[in-house]
């Protein structure tokens, strides 16, 4: 069975790649291609670098040793105004830093994406809440992806939207823990926010053509942006509060920005 | 040469018995009880709907050691039938290497008609529930993945998940939702007091305990509500605040100072088998639970208004006679046809 839909495959990529070549006028009815998004962490003008003492305005600095976020619910708009949602099933992602290539960049590979001319794309940071409804439904081995990846929390049920962990000192203490473990809470405590970047130029996705979008994320933003916070002030440790999460969830879905996009 | 077609006849033979196999896959639909009297269920069925082979592998899964770091703790360790599933004269429960819990195990029923779970709601979700008891030190000491390997090295559940499922994958998704299939299905619903309200052979209540129905409607029910005997909402009733757990309840979710010992409002359901009371299991016994409305409210500085008496003092004034009765009354709740019920049942 298996190789009869290998061969039927082949032959049907044989057909398609064919039919494409010869034709000159661009169709990209039923044509499909990658898109590769590069997740690239920083601290303002800064590239992140793990164990590196970064500033805030305030006056406080942090290190950070763990650094990671769940993005989900990809979704791009062309030039017509079509929307392409990746399907729900597999639009869900770890981004963490430590996963990152040498120049600090963590891919996130989308397959199968309709071909067209984007011109933006939006995305949401943690778990919605249609997606938490659904229970273990359609998470496959997400849930194991996420335990393992320190992302789930083990006291109560709920993923961790982003996690920051390391130290801060300021003017009167030096190296205290910082933690930042933030999520919803069931239906009670929605932290789950969306960011819709328009891109620089419009990315074509074809067939034969994996553009890429390279995403900056700003950190420090986490910390000033809509809201700026002090550690001192207990933003030093962020779990569950529900006057705390909130600001920080604001935040963090200020901290991305597109650089530039790669036409392949 | 020859070798190598046999070789490759037997690949392409192996490769399609071993699809046919995979065609297990048949679901038999059980279907989940709607009692007239519950109010609505809350559990989408459509998400994880009920198939004899995915109930029989949640209960498997439910009476299954692996799912802990030694083996020895499944889930019915701390949740025994005949005790309404929950850990029989144990005040709070103890599990992985007699690491001791805080909290006194809550029963498994109707939960399909329940939003969150646990003495402090931490979890929103019941597929999501078992994550808790098996990653938490105390009780099952355990990782997702690695009881998933474990899972997949037996026989048994490498069939079991092809029944199941009609992925037949071996994962989280899959354990969590059989296991929340078994437990959407044990709905306790045929108490004489269920049969009673509606109007059911077997449901004449004798006269104490229509007494008691009474004066629980009058006493009770603002927090005890409908005929789950909960409202599902958070309250404290004036607990005295044990200095050793100071479990402080709700509070612990939100941070929020008005949760501050709250607990979950608990169903009565088979309160007579369930024994020890409250999230510490500080009382043995119903009397013990009566008389502490009646005179052993504590103020431990947030306690629900409901208690607040015109003297200023705090709780629910019962006579002896209330207390006999009400006492009467809570086990007309009793469920032998769930207790006793073997589909649940381990052998
Ligand atoms: C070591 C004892 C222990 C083990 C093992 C255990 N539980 Fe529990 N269970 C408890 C305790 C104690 C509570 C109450 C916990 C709390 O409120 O913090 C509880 C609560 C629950 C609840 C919430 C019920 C409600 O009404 O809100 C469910 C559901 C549950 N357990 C299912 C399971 C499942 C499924 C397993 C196996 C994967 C399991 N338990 C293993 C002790 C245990
Ligand atoms: C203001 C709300 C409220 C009222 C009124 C109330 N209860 Fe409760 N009841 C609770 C809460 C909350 C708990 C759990 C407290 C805890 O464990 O910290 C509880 C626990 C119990 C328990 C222990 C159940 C178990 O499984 O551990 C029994 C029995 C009980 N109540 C019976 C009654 C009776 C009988 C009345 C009326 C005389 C009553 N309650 C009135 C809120 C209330």
């Amino acid at each position: 069975m298996k190789i009869m839909k290998f061969t039927f495959a082949l032959l049907l990529c044989a057909v398609l790649s064919s039919c494409s070549s010869d034709d000159d006028m661009e169709d990209l009815a039923g044509q499909t291609g990658d898109l590769v998004i590069k997740f690239d962490n920083g601290v303002g003008d800064q590239d992140f670098i793990f164990q590196t003492s970064y500033n805030k305005s305030n006056g406080e600095s942090f290190k950070l040793e763990t650094l990671k976020y769940i993005i989900s619910n990809i979704r791009f708009k062309d030039d017509e105004g079509n929307v392409f949602m990746y399907p729900s099933e597999k639009n869900v992602f770890i981004v963490n830093e430590a996963d990152g290539n040498n120049a600090g960049e963590i891919w996130v590979t989308l397959e199968d994406i309709d071909a067209a001319n984007y011109t933006e794309v939006t995305f949401g940071i943690g778990i919605d809440q249609d997606r938490f409804a659904l229970g273990a439904d359609g998470q496959g081995d997400f849930l194991t992806e996420a335990e393992n990846e320190g992302m789930l929390w083990s006291w109560a049920t709920g993923f961790k939207f982003i996690r920051f962990d390391g130290t801060y000192s300021t003017s009167t203490v030096t190296d205290e823990g910082l933690n930042l473990h933030m999520g919803s809470v069931g239906t009670a405590l929605d932290n789950y926010k969306e960011t819709i970047l328009s891109l620089p130029n419009t990315v074509l996705v074809r067939n034969e053509k994996t553009p890429e979008i390279h995403i900056k994320a700003d950190i420090l933003k986490a910390f000033e942006s809509v809201t700026s916070v002090n550690f001192a002030d207990g933003y030093d440790q962020v779990h569950v509060d529900a006057v705390e999460t909130p600001v920080i969830a604001a935040n963090v879905a200020t901290m991305f920005s597109v650089h530039h996009v790669h036409n392949d | 040469m020859k070798k190598e077609i046999l070789v490759i006849i037997g690949l392409i033979l192996w490769s399609c018995s071993k699809s046919s196999e995979e065609v297990a896959y048949v679901p038999v639909p059980m279907e989940v009880e709607i009692p007239t009297n519950f109010p609505d269920i809350v559990y989408n069925l459509d998400n994880n709907p009920v198939t004899e082979a995915g109930f029989e592998l949640g209960k498997q899964l439910f009476y299954e050691g692996k799912l802990s770091a030694n083996d020895a703790i499944p889930c019915a360790f701390c949740h025994e039938q005949a005790f309404a599933f929950t850990h029989h004269e144990h005040t709070v429960s103890h599990g992985l290497n007699d690491g001791v819990g805080r909290r006194n195990a809550q029963p498994i029923q109707n939960l399909a008609y329940q939003s969150e779970f646990m003495w402090d709601g931490a979890a929103t979700h019941l597929d999501l529930q078992p994550v808790i008891p098996i990653t938490s030190e105390v009780e099952m000491g355990e990782t997702l993945s690695n009881v998933i390997s474990k899972l997949n090295a037996d026989l048994y559940y490498q069939g079991q998940f092809d029944k199941a499922f009609e992925d037949g994958e071996i994962n989280s998704e899959n354990m969590l939702k059989a296991l929340s299939q078994f437990m959407i299905m044990m709905i306790s619903s045929n108490s004489k007091y269920d049969k009673y309200v509606r109007n059911e052979e077997g449901g004449t209540l004798s006269t104490q305990e229509l007494d008691g129905l009474e004066s629980f409607k009058a006493k009770c029910t603002s927090c005890h509500a409908t005929d789950l005997f909960t409202d599902q909402s958070y309250r404290n009733n004036g607990l005295s605040i044990n200095p050793k757990l100071n479990d402080k309840g709700r509070f612990n979710i939100f941070e929020n100072p008005d949760d501050l010992y709250k607990f979950k409002v608990p169903s009565l359901r088979n309160v007579e088998k369930s024994k020890p009371y409250m999230h510490d299991g500080r009382f043995l016994t119903l009397e013990a639970v009566l008389e502490f409305y009646d005179s052993g409210l504590v103020d431990n500085g947030n306690v629900d208004p409901v208690f607040e008496r015109v003297d200023g003092s705090l709780g629910i004034t019962l006579s002896d006679y209330e207390k006999e009765s009400i006492i009467a009354f809570l086990k007309t709740l009793t469920d032998y046809e769930f207790l006793n019920d073997d589909r649940f049942a381990e052998f």
